[in-house]
């Protein structure tokens, strides 16, 4: 299954590793890793324990001097009148991530692997190319292909009579779409994952469904979702995290969070404190909050796959 | 040839955290011998030679070879060829490349590279193939090239760790007998690990029984079967395996469920001699001779189920509530009908029912083999015969 | 992989229609810009619209003249080459250390590392902002690269490989007295080779297309990458470029796209079966 959390267990039996040869052996594993555990160190942990430490101060990245102000920051957000916008289309975001990038692909998974037959390398590589491109060029192209006035989308809405709205300017209409243009990248990657665990699903079990006339729908939630449960975790999650972290690039470049912040989101709010208002403290305090959403995601993870839910392996 | 080629387990054990896999092992393995480790899974017998490989580290005793303690020494400096259960075959590079691959790493001379090389390719007819990466051998094929490679490097010991089980009936018979002869020609000091009694008895000079870590019994093939050295080993060697029944030795009688056997004078004073009351008799199924109705002095139960092998007849017999299985030529008589047999004194077996250990053979009792027997304790001892 | 269908053809059959419209959703974003980088603004605006037949490579032109696009690409290059050169290297030796030898706190380690997957990039950036200034290092290709030079994404997937190789063939390496380096470059590259390729590829596609943090580090136009480059589309005025954009569009692809078809194989199988057997 694809899932890095679900490996360590099996990796780590007494008998499967090998024995450090002679006395400098000993330290050959920690020579190995210390490049990578370096870098981790000081551009992963240290700046994650320096955003929690400037999450108490008030600066401005330029100032000298930093001004200690305790809970300060956590209050101006918690407080400020678009938080609850902020909180709610981050919200919005998560379920239409999940919808489109978490149950739609592990359905077409499914499908793939056990229903249709025909066409399924054909199906697989045009599915996945989109996570190639960058998502910049995307947000260019789905700019011009919903352009209300000169795009394609609205020339075949006009032939049948139909008008496209402005997009970008119409409330919860905005989250949906820079929501569909971030899945289409990040759709077919997620895709490829979550077949890889489905597709391990053995057919006979599968067969033994249909032999006892089991709907297909069933054998889908009954039988390779719970089979399959772990790859499904790691990709819900990765739904998130990843899906979160891209949709910063269609918001910063088509609405900048707006139309008055109908947009915006906790990733965005970090950006456009840090570097629009250069307000470090509030940024480092939304940065914190979105770090203890994707730990409670983290802390689920382990949960369920230490717990390792299903019976893949 | 001098024992430097001798393999030598001094107390040896090993644990992993608190479970005991291998308990005080002492095994001489004389050079250019061929042993085999037999015994079923998980009982110790590939860590044993993964010890002597150097791929296990030894937590008790002393691992010797040629004279020389090796627990500290590192494989690569042991001098000693491997042939794995799954080969082993580095799939990237072809049959040539991987037998010469290490002999390329340290550098032999090129024309020494060259014979040794084609010395083996011919030895296993695998010249055809010298080309060809792995993935497209057969199993038989991917097997001699596993054990080219061991055999290039010359080394003094072999290692071969279940070589032939994912081999197909009719190949690894053939493969064993191969087996042997590249041994004669080689004289390696040669250690053979399998589950497989049938591949033990025929490829081992010597076999080596282990059970849960322990070792059970050392000795010839026809030593293994014939005086099994305890119970353990009774009842693994042979197949199907010997029966074990429960008896009493009371009153120069013995008692075995609820029937009464007067056993031959020198089997008698065999079982008075061991002081031992609760005893197991043995008898192999291929040593019972049965026949229809009562017999004197003999066991009495009723036909149960008969099995039909084509050559031989199975034949389970319900002996006062234990069965016992016979092979035979013919079938008596119906099931449900009485049977009996007796104890025929060339093929028995006694055992203590408390230490499972053999009380012996009398000398009456001989045996065709060259080796003689003298005492319950060599059977147990290592490295003396062959 | 040949499965024999779970249901029956004909129904199974109607499937198709949504897949197709999968394919359709991923693929028209890239026909359609492909299509229009070649045609002129104003046939577009012609009377035959957007069905307009004609060819021209203008919207090319046009790009090299307002901006020092080859440099810009050899900028996206540099840069994406020295991430993935980097970033293999590191994740080799960690996924090696993880899988060829032991030590103590080996599970916990690997989980630390494995958990910054979870960091989003918005945690770092300010931190991460602030060191590339103290380093000078603002406007440079080195500021860009520095921060992301190992990934834990590559230690998984390798280790997962690695994992794969069946230990007697380190352990015959062993008997026969081969070196830990000997046996890593003779036995256990050759061995990863597909798959140090495709996550390779995965490394070079991701870092050619960054985006939010060359924006922040990046100044000047002739430093640019390709996705900076194409934001200063997005800001331009409206409707007048748009064939340009799509010819910008196609030039920021092209590397990525080219590199998938000839690598899907190893890409597709590298992310679905080195998941097998977790």
């Amino acid at each position: 299954m694809s899932n890095p959390f679900s490996a360590g267990a099996a990796a780590l039996d007494a008998r499967g590793r090998l024995r450090p040869r002679t006395r400098s052996g000993r330290l050959t594993p920690y020579l190995l890793l210390a490049p990578a555990t370096v870098l981790f160190a000081v551009f992963m942990f240290y700046p994650l324990l320096y955003t929690l430490y400037l999450s108490f101060f008030d600066w401005n990245m330029t100032r000298p001097t930093k001004e200690f102000v305790g809970f300060e920051n956590y209050i101006s957000v918690f407080t400020d009148p678009n938080f609850g916008k902020i909180m709610g289309n981050t919200a919005l975001y998560i379920l239409l991530l999940l919808l489109f990038d978490f149950a739609a692909p592990y359905v077409f998974s499914f499908i793939l692997s056990f229903v249709v037959q025909k066409g399924k390398n054909f199906y697989k590589s045009s599915i996945f190319l989109p996570s190639v491109i960058s998502l910049v060029v995307g947000t260019m192209i789905f700019v011009w292909l919903l352009n209300p006035i000169s795009g394609p989308v609205s020339a075949i809405a006009k032939a049948l009579g139909l008008t496209v709205p402005i997009w970008s300017n119409t409330q919860g209409l905005v989250i949906v779409v820079l929501s569909i243009i971030t899945s289409w990248k990040i759709f077919g990657y997620n895709f490829i994952v979550v077949m890889a665990g489905v597709s391990s699903v053995p057919l006979e079990v599968v067969e033994a469904a249909r032999l006892d006339n089991i709907p297909t729908w069933r054998i889908f939630l009954n039988i390779v979702v719970p089979m399959s449960s772990s790859t499904g975790i790691y990709v819900l999650i990765l739904s998130i995290v990843t899906g979160m972290q891209q949709i910063f690039t269609p918001i910063n470049m088509v609405t900048k969070g707006g139309p008055d912040n109908a947009s915006t989101n906790l990733i965005y709010a970090v950006y456009d404190q840090a570097f629009g208002f250069f307000k470090t403290g509030t940024a480092s305090a939304y940065a914190i909050l979105m770090m203890l959403l994707f730990g409670f995601l983290l802390f689920l993870e382990f949960k369920f796959v230490e717990k390792s839910v299903y019976y893949e392996n | 040839m001098s024992d430097k080629n001798t393999i030598v387990f001094d107390h040896v054990e090993k644990t992993y955290q608190k479970n005991t896999v291998i308990r005080d092992l002492n095994l001489t393995i004389p050079a250019g011998q061929r042993l085999i480790l037999l015994g079923p899974s998980g009982c110790g017998k590939s860590t044993t030679l993964r010890m002597i490989a150097g791929l296990e580290e030894i937590t008790g005793g002393e691992l010797r070879m040629g004279g020389r303690r090796v627990n500290e020494v590192p494989s690569g400096k042991r001098d000693i060829a491997m042939v794995f259960q799954n080969y082993a075959l580095y799939p990237h590079m072809t049959v040539r490349e991987n037998i010469t691959y290490a002999l390329r790493v340290h550098k032999l001379d090129r024309a020494e590279l060259e014979t040794r090389l084609h010395s083996v390719l011919e030895i296993l007819g695998l010249e055809p193939y010298v080309q060809r990466k792995p993935r497209e051998l057969s199993g038989g094929q991917r097997q001699r090239v596993a054990l080219a490679r061991a055999l290039v490097k010359q080394s003094r010991y072999l290692l071969l760790d279940e070589p032939l089980s994912n081999l197909d009936a009719q190949l690894r018979v053939q493969a064993r007998k191969e087996l042997v002869k590249i041994h004669d020609l080689y004289q390696q000091t040669f250690v053979y690990v399998t589950h497989d009694q049938v591949e033990a008895m025929t490829v081992g000079q010597r076999v080596a029984l282990m059970n849960q870590g322990v070792l059970q019994m050392v000795d010839t093939p026809y030593r293994v079967y014939n005086r099994p050295a305890n119970i353990f080993t009774a009842k693994f060697i042979g197949s199907p395996s010997t029966n074990i029944l429960d008896a009493d030795w009371a009153d120069g009688v013995l008692h075995v469920q609820g029937q009464q056997i007067r056993l031959p004078d020198c089997w008698s004073w065999l079982a008075e001699r061991s002081g031992e009351h609760e005893l197991c008799l043995g008898i192999r199924p291929e040593h019972i001779r049965l026949q229809a109705g009562r017999a004197e002095n003999g066991l009495t139960g009723t036909l149960r189920y008969v099995e039909d092998y084509g050559n031989k007849r199975g034949i389970y017999v319900d002996v006062g509530g234990t069965e016992v299985v016979c092979m035979c030529d013919r079938v008596p008589c119906a099931p449900g009908e009485t049977v009996s047999f007796q104890l025929d004194s060339d093929h028995l077996h006694l055992f203590s029912r408390t230490t499972t250990n053999s009380l012996g053979y009398p000398d009456e009792v001989t045996e065709s083999d060259d080796t003689q027997w003298d005492s319950r304790e060599e059977l147990l001892s290592y490295g003396t015969s062959a | 992989m040949k499965t024999k269908p779970a249901v029956s053809v004909s129904r199974a059959s109607l499937w198709h229609i949504p897949l197709a419209f999968l394919v359709a959703m991923a693929l028209v974003p890239v026909l359609f810009a492909l299509l229009y980088s070649f045609k002129s603004l104003q046939s577009i605006y012609g009377d035959a619209g957007l069905f307009t037949s004609g060819f021209t490579l203008d919207n090319y032109r046009d790009i090299a003249r307002q901006l020092p696009i080859v440099q810009i690409t050899l900028n996206t290059l540099t840069v994406a080459v020295l991430v993935t050169a980097c970033k293999l290297l590191t994740s080799i030796l960690a996924a090696y250390a993880f899988v060829f030898t032991s030590f103590r706190g080996k599970t916990v380690l690997y989980f630390l590392l494995i958990s910054t997957i979870f960091i989003p990039f918005t945690v770092t950036m300010i931190p991460n902002y602030i060191t590339v200034s103290k380093l000078n290092l603002f406007d440079s290709v080195l500021g860009i690269v520095l921060p992301q030079l190992a990934d834990a994404t590559g230690i998984f997937l390798l280790r997962q490989t690695m994992r794969s190789i069946p230990k007697s063939l380190i352990e015959i390496a062993e008997l026969d007295g081969i070196s830990r380096m000997r046996t890593l470059r003779d036995i256990i590259l050759p061995i990863c080779r597909p798959s140090i390729v495709a996550t390779g590829i995965i490394f070079f596609i991701n870092s050619w297309n960054e985006y939010v943090w060359p924006t922040l580090i990046l100044r000047s136009k002739e430093n640019y990458t390709l996705s900076l480059a194409m934001q200063l589309f997005s800001s331009s005025e409206a409707g007048t470029e748009f064939t340009t954009v799509m010819a910008m569009a196609v030039i920021s692809m092209l590397i990525p796209v080219v590199l998938y078809l000839i690598f899907q194989r190893y890409i597709m199988s590298t992310f679905a079966s080195s998941g097998i057997k977790g």
